[in-house]
C-alpha cells in the first residue's frame, strides 16, 4: 500500500512527539498533552465522519464518557491487563455508537446532529447521576470514599511513558482511519457524501455503511475515553458534558476535518490553550472566546480550518521554488 | 528646597500608611515574632483550592497566604521566608492532576498548605503518597480527603459536621426520624448523610438520606421527598445557596414548626442570616467545625488580626479560612521546630508533620495530630449555633461527636496519650 505524503508527514510528526514531548515537558505538560492525545483521538473520529460523509455527530465527547466508565468498570471489576481492557472499553463504545446509529441514521444534517446531541444530554444526566466506578461492589461500582488504585500498561506506569502510550494508540486511530479510506467503506463513503440517492442506485447499503462510520467514531471515542481514565486513574462527569461534544466539534471544523493535522490542532486548542492560559495566571475561560473568533474565521474564510491553510501554504511554497 | 503641598501631604500619607501598617501588625503574632522581614531562599509550598461553580473554596488558601505572609514579616522560618504557590482547579480533575504534577513534581514543594476543593483530593491523594508530600488541607468536603494517608485537615467536612448536628437534633430537639438532604456524590453526600443514617440505626432511631442530582438540584422535589420519609427532623447537609433555597421552598410549605431544623456547617456563614427570612430565626440549628466566628480566644483573634493586616480586604472571614489559618499555623510550628537545614527536604519535613501530636487552638476543640495513619481526622468536635435575626448565638460548647465512625480515630487518640 502506497504512503501518501500526508501519511510521511504524520510518521515523522509521531515520531517526533514520541520522541520530543517525555523528553521536554514537566510533569504539568506531560499531563497536558496526554489530555490533548486522548482528545485528538476523539476528534479524529468527528472529523472523519463531517469530511468523509458530511454527518455532524454531537455526541462524541459523551462516548468518550461511555469508554472511560467501561474502563474504569473493568479495572475494578477484574484483573485483566490493560489493553484487554482497553480493547473491551472501545468495543463497547463502538456498539453503544452503532445501537445510537441506528434510529439516527434515518436522520440527516440538523437533525442527525440534534438526536446525537440529545443522546449526550441523555449519557450525561446518566452519568452525573450514577458517577464513575471507582472500586465499589454492584453495577455501577461506586465507593463512597477513596478510589481504589487504577493499573496502567505494565510498559508505561510513569506518566511520561503512558504519554508516549497513547500517543502510538493515537497514531493506530489514524492509521485505522486512513485504512478504511483507501478500502471499500471509503468509497462508499464517498459516493454517499456526494449523493445517497446515486449510492442506493449503484447497490451501496446506505444505512449498513453510515453504521459503520458511527461505529468507528464510536470505538475511537472509546479508545479515547480508556486512554483518559488511565491517565488519571479516576474520571469526573464533568468532563463529558454535552456542551463540550458540541465545542469539540466546532474545534475539529477550526482545526480542519480533512486533515489528521486537523485533528491534533484541535486536541492542542480544547486542551493545551486553556492549560497554558491557567499558567500564566489568566482565565481559562477566554479560550471560549479565541475559539469562538476561530470558528467564524474558519467559516468565513477557511472552510477547510488551520491545517488546510498550513497545507495550502506549504502546496504553495513547494510550488513557487519549483 | 521648595516642598509643594502635595508633596508634603503625599509624604504625611506614606509615614501615616507605614504607622498604620506597623500598628495592625503589633496585634498579630506570626512564626518568630521578630518584627524583620525574613530574607534568603524561599521555602516552596504548595496550595490549591477549587474556585469555579459551584463555588469558591479559596478561603482556606487565602487565610494561609495571609499568615505566611505575617510569618515573612517577622522573620520567616529560621530565617527564610515562605514562597506560597496557590493553583486553582476550576473543579476539573484533569486541571487538579496537572496543577498537582506542576506544584509536587516540578516546583518541588516540601508540603501542601490550606489545600479546598471536592476535587483535588480525590484525584490526586494517591499522587501526594506516591511522592510522599504531606496535604495539610484547609477546606476538605469529599471522603477522600479524610481517608487517605497523605492528607490531613483541620476542618471536619460533612460527615462529622453532620453527625455533629444529628445529635444536637436527637438530644436537644427530640428526633426520632432524621431526613438527611445532601448531594448525590458518593464521596460528599452519600458518605455523610449514610453516616447520619447508621448514627440514628445506633440509637434505635430512625434515619433516611434525600440526595439531590448536583448538576440540577429540585429543592421542591427533594423537600417533599423528605416530607414522604416520614421523618419529624430535618438534617440539611448542602451548600450554603442551596441550603437558602431549600428554606425558602419549605417557609412556603410554612414546615418551619412542623419538623426540627438542624444543618451541617455550611450554614455556617455571615451571609446566611441576610438572606432567610425571619421566619427562621431560633428554629435553624447549625453545626460550625470550629470555634465562632467572632470567638474571642487569643488564637481566632490573632486570625482576624492577621487577616485584618495581610489578606485582602474582600477574603472570606469564614470557617475554612479559620481552617486555613490554623492549617498554616500549624505548618509553620513544626517547620520551626526541624533543624534549619532539613526544611528542604520533603521526605524530612513529611516525617514531622506526621509527627504532629497535641497541638492546641482555642479555634478547635480538641487536640490536632497526625500520626502516620491510612485516615486522619483529629478534629471531630464541634459547636451548635442557632440561627438569630442578625446573626448567630451559640447554643452548645465543645461536644466531641458519636458515631461507629470515629472508634478507630479514638483508639488513635488514646494510643498517643491524647484523651
Amino acid at each position: 500500500m502506497k504512503i501518501t505524503r500526508s501519511g510521511y508527514a504524520g510518521i515523522a510528526f509521531t515520531l517526533v512527539v514520541f520522541l520530543l514531548l517525555p523528553a521536554v515537558a514537566n510533569g504539568q505538560w506531560v499531563k497536558v498533552f496526554t489530555s490533548a492525545a486522548c482528545f485528538t483521538l476523539v476528534t479524529a473520529g468527528i472529523a472523519f465522519m463531517y469530511s468523509r460523509l458530511g454527518m455532524v455527530s454531537l455526541g462524541q465527547v459523551a462516548l468518550m464518557g461511555v469508554g472511560g466508565w467501561v474502563m474504569l468498570r473493568m479495572n475494578h471489576g477484574f484483573d485483566f491487563p490493560f489493553e484487554i481492557n482497553l480493547a473491551i472499553a472501545a468495543t463497547v463504545t463502538m456498539l453503544f455508537g452503532w445501537i445510537l446509529a441506528l434510529p439516527a441514521l434515518k436522520m440527516r444534517g440538523l437533525y442527525l446532529a440534534l438526536i446525537t446531541l440529545m443522546a449526550a444530554g441523555g449519557i450525561e444526566v446518566v452519568l452525573s447521576t450514577y458517577r464513575f466506578p471507582n472500586g465499589g461492589s454492584g453495577f455501577w461500582g461506586v465507593l463512597p470514599s477513596v478510589a481504589a488504585p487504577f493499573r496502567r500498561p505494565v510498559i508505561a506506569e510513569s506518566d511520561s511513558a503512558y504519554l508516549q502510550y497513547v500517543i502510538v494508540v493515537v497514531a493506530i486511530g489514524f492509521a485505522l482511519i486512513d485504512l478504511h479510506r483507501r478500502a471499500a467503506p471509503g468509497r462508499a463513503w464517498a459516493m454517499i457524501r456526494r449523493s445517497e440517492a446515486a449510492a442506493l442506485a449503484s447497490g451501496i447499503n446506505v444505512v449498513y455503511y453510515k453504521a459503520w462510520a458511527f461505529g468507528l467514531s464510536g470505538l475511537l471515542a472509546g479508545l479515547g475515553g480508556a486512554l483518559l481514565a488511565g491517565s488519571l486513574g479516576l474520571l469526573d462527569s464533568a468532563t463529558f458534558r454535552a456542551s463540550e461534544s458540541i465545542m469539540l466539534f466546532a474545534l475539529a471544523v477550526v482545526g480542519g476535518s480533512r486533515y489528521w493535522l486537523g485533528a491534533v490542532i484541535a486536541g492542542l486548542l480544547y486542551r493545551v490553550l486553556p492549560a497554558l492560559f491557567n499558567d500564566w495566571g489568566w482565565d481559562a475561560d477566554l479560550t471560549l472566546v479565541i475559539f469562538g473568533v476561530a470558528l467564524l474565521h474558519a467559516i468565513i474564510t477557511a472552510p477547510e480550518g488551520i491545517s488546510g491553510q498550513i497545507i495550502a501554504l506549504l502546496s504553495r511554497k513547494k510550488r513557487d521554488t519549483t | 528646597m521648595k516642598i509643594n503641598n502635595n508633596k508634603i501631604y503625599g509624604y504625611l500619607l506614606a509615614i501615616g500608611t507605614v504607622m498604620g501598617a506597623n500598628l495592625a501588625q503589633a496585634d498579630v503574632s506570626c512564626g518568630q515574632n521578630t518584627g524583620k522581614a525574613a530574607s534568603g531562599d524561599a521555602i516552596k509550598v504548595g496550595g490549591i483550592h477549587g474556585n469555579a461553580a459551584p463555588g469558591d473554596f479559596s478561603a482556606a488558601t487565602d487565610a494561609a497566604a495571609a499568615y505566611f505572609n505575617c510569618v515573612n514579616a517577622n522573620g520567616g522560618i529560621h530565617g527564610r521566608p515562605i514562597e506560597y504557590l496557590v493553583e486553582n482547579d476550576q473543579w476539573n480533575p484533569e486541571l487538579a492532576a496537572q496543577v498537582a504534577s506542576k506544584l509536587v513534581e516540578d516546583e518541588g514543594v516540601v508540603a501542601m498548605v490550606g489545600n479546598g476543593s471536592f476535587v483535588e483530593m480525590s484525584v490526586n491523594a494517591p499522587q501526594y503518597a506516591r511522592n510522599n508530600i504531606m496535604s495539610m488541607a484547609g477546606a476538605c468536603a469529599a471522603s477522600e480527603c479524610f481517608e487517605s494517608s497523605n492528607i490531613v485537615s483541620t476542618n471536619q467536612g460533612p460527615l462529622a459536621s453532620s453527625i455533629g448536628a444529628a445529635m444536637y437534633a436527637v438530644e436537644e430537639l427530640g428526633a426520632t426520624n432524621i431526613a438527611c438532604i445532601g448531594l448525590a456524590i458518593p464521596s460528599v453526600g452519600n458518605w455523610s448523610c449514610g453516616a447520619v443514617e447508621r448514627y440514628m440505626t445506633s440509637k434505635n432511631l430512625q434515619g433516611s438520606s434525600v440526595l439531590l442530582n448536583p448538576t440540577a438540584p429540585d429543592v421542591n422535589s427533594g423537600l417533599l421527598e423528605a416530607v414522604a420519609s416520614g421523618a419529624d427532623s430535618i438534617l440539611i447537609n448542602l451548600p450554603a445557596g442551596l441550603a437558602i433555597a431549600f428554606l425558602n421552598s419549605a417557609q412556603e410549605q410554612d414546615f418551619g414548626d412542623v419538623y426540627s431544623w438542624t444543618s451541617s456547617t455550611p450554614l455556617y456563614d455571615a451571609s446566611v442570616p441576610g438572606a432567610l427570612d425571619e421566619y427562621w430565626t431560633d428554629k435553624v440549628f447549625v453545626n460550625a467545625e470550629l470555634t465562632t466566628l467572632d470567638g474571642q480566644g487569643p488564637d481566632n483573634q490573632n486570625w482576624l488580626a492577621v487577616m485584618d493586616a495581610f489578606a485582602n480586604p474582600e477574603d472570606p472571614r469564614d470557617t475554612f479560612s479559620q481552617s486555613g489559618y490554623l492549617s498554616a499555623r500549624f505548618f509553620v510550628d513544626t517547620l520551626q521546630a526541624m533543624p534549619a537545614d532539613k526544611i528542604d527536604d520533603r521526605n524530612a519535613v513529611t516525617a514531622a508533620i506526621k509527627d504532629i501530636k497535641g497541638y492546641r487552638s482555642d479555634l478547635i476543640c480538641g487536640a490536632y495530630y497526625v500520626g502516620e495513619a491510612k485516615r486522619h481526622m483529629p478534629n471531630h468536635a464541634g459547636i451548635m449555633v442557632v440561627l438569630k435575626d442578625d446573626g448567630f448565638e451559640k447554643v452548645r460548647d465543645c461536644y466531641e461527636y458519636e458515631s461507629p465512625y470515629f472508634a478507630e480515630l479514638i483508639e488513635t487518640e488514646k494510643s498517643l496519650k491524647l484523651r
